[in-house]
């Protein structure tokens, strides 16, 4: 059934790579008991997976992208359900789903099969699927070295007596950009940075030589550079190995620059399938022209905006440092200065420092040496009520929004909250000020008197946003503030930054690893490295002045990734 | 097995819990007899329909003994584990929220002190100093029980003080009353109080054990823990009159821990799956 919608499609398909499928998935369906109803999550969804392809499952958050891999790996959580759907992996192994479905409640439906003992998912998980994770540090185990994963994975399986243990996996880890596999063995997980954990991770799954490897967003947690390493080495691999991959993946630019084929999935529903290249510049689906949209939105080159450069900067960072525990250098001579109604956009990797930096500026962070001067005056030792005092000057947006934003309250509440601690007016001058921060971000209505676990990460994010605002204060530093949204929502938000900054002129500073969203959105953009800055440039100048080697890598990753998008 | 869609444990505890309270808190209308008033005439009977549980050395019966007795030993150790949660969560705060400080490190080897000194040997040097008596005894154990308090709301608080809110609310200006009674007190509150439901039946049991050993209420007052010490002697002729003071300190104790378990099972936030 699902063969026959294929090919009568694409017809050139069957001709040129009439492969065996590796994962078929049959009308699956799962649905996410809450309280005591039922959201159904995955409706009759069916999917093939053939040999040696990547096929990217692409969608937004809750389109239930990541439930067809915890459902094919029997990792549901207990409150799922699955109503019913077929597994075959490679071509003899036949699951029914419904028989892993709720384990003690399926009893009288087990159709004398099994008795509701549900599914040996030990013999799938490994040999016949493996699985790569968001976040690889967590995925391994923090007290084994990497060395130990192997021998427990390897044995377990019966693929390698002890002796061969070693070389096999130093032979896996070289084929993965290792050239010191055997200094990696002796390593912890946190020795070694999110890239090579991921790459370890991949090691690790490729070394039992599964039917089918999983990947659920496995490049999401990573900053540009070892984001485009990972995703090399995947595509290379897979290509030695002829191995199916399913690559689960929020980011348009990641399927484009690995998968064949791609399925857009929107609330449990595949909304177009096809080639990789045909379904990115010829959209069918209207989702997939307004996924898109949302993402060249972003990446649209800025125009001109020119800010004041008049009198004496803002913010100015001047020479600073900072270091952890007494020998891990974070922050070396770092200077910056920030202009008033400036948009300036930090622009670096995992661990280099940015968000030491902004937590320096805010006084989260005392720095051992230099000085952070606003309108003339230092602000980086203050302490106590000078300290507090600052926050009406400069304030913060963090990556996680719904982290930030207290659980318990609601959302009038929450961007109340600064007003109280700095005994700002009244209760309904209070009430009033909230009200109209809250109308400005487009929180109105019932919204109000939400709690931030009934709201989505993207109004928590416009919450956030109102709380830091309502202080007017001259300087907004957004920590990676848009990284962790889907493409449509992050469109949103920097629009409404982009307004909010038009309207009321404070300055912003935009950390984030993405060059995209700065190019975009700063005035200038300042790239940092290993804990200082390389070079400050103009936004729309970036790509053609800039001769840093860094600044140079960072961008011919983010294009090669892109090309053929627009 | 119980989990939080069915929590067996938590109802059964509950259940049984309020029985004995019910009978505990009724003993002036439910109990037949006076429980201070003897009669020698009837000393050391065995269990009948007159004196359900037997009568004591002194003629008295057992079962109002027992029941009256409840009182004492429920309402001091609620009192005391009360004391014990409100110290430990304040200290616990304030250890956690000046972390590394001074205030910090005098507090932890406070606790460190406390921890290694033998509770029953305070509770004795407490008696000794100001004689002994129900409250002295109260004294000692919220002295020495809130030490587990601290420590648990201390590791919370270092946790919670890691989390994106707790940098939010020091970037909006928030005073340190404020983070550590929005922010972390409401984080701290749920394990502590799953702490103190298992903490509360080795409490009686302390309690009662140091009311064994004569440190406690003073006879003729009943006491579950004074009532086994004066079986003590007589056990051997009559060991009907320890039944009832040992049957309701096993359920009482039984209660608590099943209201405990049942109480982590749905507010834990680790035993949580996700959704």
């Amino acid at each position: 059934m699902f063969a026959a919608r294929y090919f009568g499609e694409d017809t050139f398909i069957m001709v040129k790579k009439e492969l065996e499928t590796m994962l078929q998935i049959t009308n699956l369906q799962v649905a996410y008991r809450q309280g005591r109803q039922s959201v159904r999550v995955l409706d009759n969804l069916s999917l093939e997976l053939r040999q040696g392809e990547i096929l990217a499952l692409l969608g937004e958050s809750g389109s239930g992208k990541s439930t067809i891999a915890k459902a094919v790996t029997g990792l549901l959580p207990p409150s799922a359900h699955i109503g019913g759907g077929t597994l075959h992996i490679g071509s003899t192994l036949r699951v029914d789903m419904d028989m892993a479905a709720g384990k003690g409640r399926g009893k009288g439906r087990g159709k004398g099969r099994g008795k509701g003992k549900g599914i040996q998912w030990e013999g799938i998980r490994g040999r016949g699927i493996a699985m790569l994770f968001q976040d690889a540090q967590q995925a391994l185990n923090p007290v084994m070295k990497i060395g130990a994963h192997f021998r427990e994975s390897l044995l377990y399986h019966r693929l390698a007596s002890p002796d061969e243990v070693k070389p096999i996996s130093i032979r896996l880890l070289s084929q993965l950009g290792f050239l010191d596999g055997e200094r990696i063995l002796e390593c912890y997980p946190f020795q070694l940075s999110g890239g090579m954990c991921q790459r370890v991770c991949l090691a690790l799954a490729l070394c039992l030589k599964p039917a089918v490897l999983i990947a659920d967003e496995p490049t999401s947690a990573l900053d540009t550079v070892s984001q485009k390493e990972v995703l090399d080495l995947l595509k290379i691999t897979q290509k030695e190995l002829g191995l199916a991959v399913l690559l689960i993946t929020h980011d348009i630019a990641v399927a484009n620059a690995v998968s064949d084929r791609v399925i857009v999935l929107n609330k449990g529903v595949i909304e177009e399938e096809g080639d990789t290249r045909a379904v990115f510049s010829k959209p069918r689906a209207a989702y997939t022209r307004q996924l898109l949209s949302s993402r060249s939105q972003i990446a649209k080159p800025s125009r001109e905006r020119e800010s004041s450069h008049a009198g004496e900067p803002l913010l100015e960072i001047i020479g600073l440092e900072k270091t952890f525990d007494g020998k891990k250098r974070v922050l070396h001579d770092v200077n910056l200065a920030l202009n008033r109604k400036e948009i300036l956009g930090i622009l670096g990797g995992s661990g280099c420092g940015k968000s030491t930096l902004a937590r320096c500026i805010t006084g989260l962070e005392y720095p051992e040496r230099g000085h952070v001067m606003y309108r003339g005056a230092d602000i980086s030792r203050l302490r106590g009520k000078g300290k507090r005092g600052l926050c009406k000057h400069i304030q913060m947006v963090f990556q996680d929004a719904r982290a930030s934003l207290n659980p318990g309250r609601t959302a009038m509440q929450l961007v109340q909250e600064p007003l109280q601690y700095m005994h700002i007016g009244n209760k309904g001058e209070r009430e009033t000020l909230a009200r109209f921060y809250l109308h400005e971000v487009g929180i109105t209505g019932d919204l109000l008197s939400r709690r931030p676990p009934q709201l989505s990460t993207g109004q928590c994010q416009r919450i956030a946003i109102a709380r830091a605002l309502v202080l007017r204060p001259e300087v907004l530093i957004c920590d990676e503030a848009v990284s962790a949204l889907d493409m449509s929502v992050q469109a949103q938000i920097l629009a409404l930054l982009q307004r909010l900054h038009k309207q009321f002129g404070f300055s912003i500073l935009m950390i984030s690893h993405d060059i995209r969203v700065l190019r975009s959105f700063c005035h200038h953009i300042a790239v940092m490295n290993h804990g200082s800055f390389s070079e400050v440039k103009r936004a729309s100048a970036l790509l053609h002045e800039s001769k840093q080697s860094y600044t140079q890598l960072l961008l011919r990753c983010a294009g090669d990734m892109e090309e053929g998008l627009y | 097995m119980s989990n939080a869609n069915h929590p067996i444990s938590l109802i059964s505890g509950i259940v049984v819990l309020s029985l004995l309270a019910i009978l505990i808190l009724g003993a002036p209308f439910l109990a037949p007899y006076d429980p201070v008033k003897q009669n020698v005439t009837e000393r050391l009977e065995k269990p009948s329909m007159e004196h359900p549980l037997g009568t004591d050395r002194f003629g008295r019966d057992v079962l109002s003994r027992t029941l009256h007795g409840g009182q004492t030993t429920l309402i001091s150790s609620v009192v005391a584990l009360c004391a014990a949660l409100i110290i430990g969560l304040l200290v616990g705060l304030t250890a956690g929220m000046f972390h590394g400080s001074i205030i910090d490190i005098i507090l932890m080897r406070l606790i460190d002190v406390l921890l290694s000194f033998p509770f029953m040997v305070l509770a004795m040097v407490i008696a000794a100093l100001f004689g002994t008596s129900l409250i002295h005894l109260l004294l000692a154990v919220v002295a020495v029980w809130w030490v587990s308090f601290a420590r648990l709301t201390r590791s919370v608080v270092l946790h919670a003080k890691n989390e994106t809110s707790f940098a939010a609310a020091r970037v909006l200006g928030a005073t340190n009353g404020a983070i550590i009674f929005k922010e972390l007190l409401p984080k701290a509150i749920s394990p502590v109080l799953i702490l103190a439901t298992f903490e509360l039946g080795s409490l009686i049991l302390s309690i009662v054990a140091l009311s064994f050993l004569g440190l406690g209420s003073q006879p003729p007052a009943p006491e579950w823990g004074s009532m086994l010490a004066d079986g003590r002697d007589h056990f051997m002729q009559a060991p009907h009159i320890l039944i009832g003071p040992a049957l309701f300190i096993f359920l009482t104790v039984l209660a608590f821990n099943l209201i405990g378990e049942g109480l982590r099972d749905r507010l834990d936030p680790y035993e949580k799956s996700e959704l």
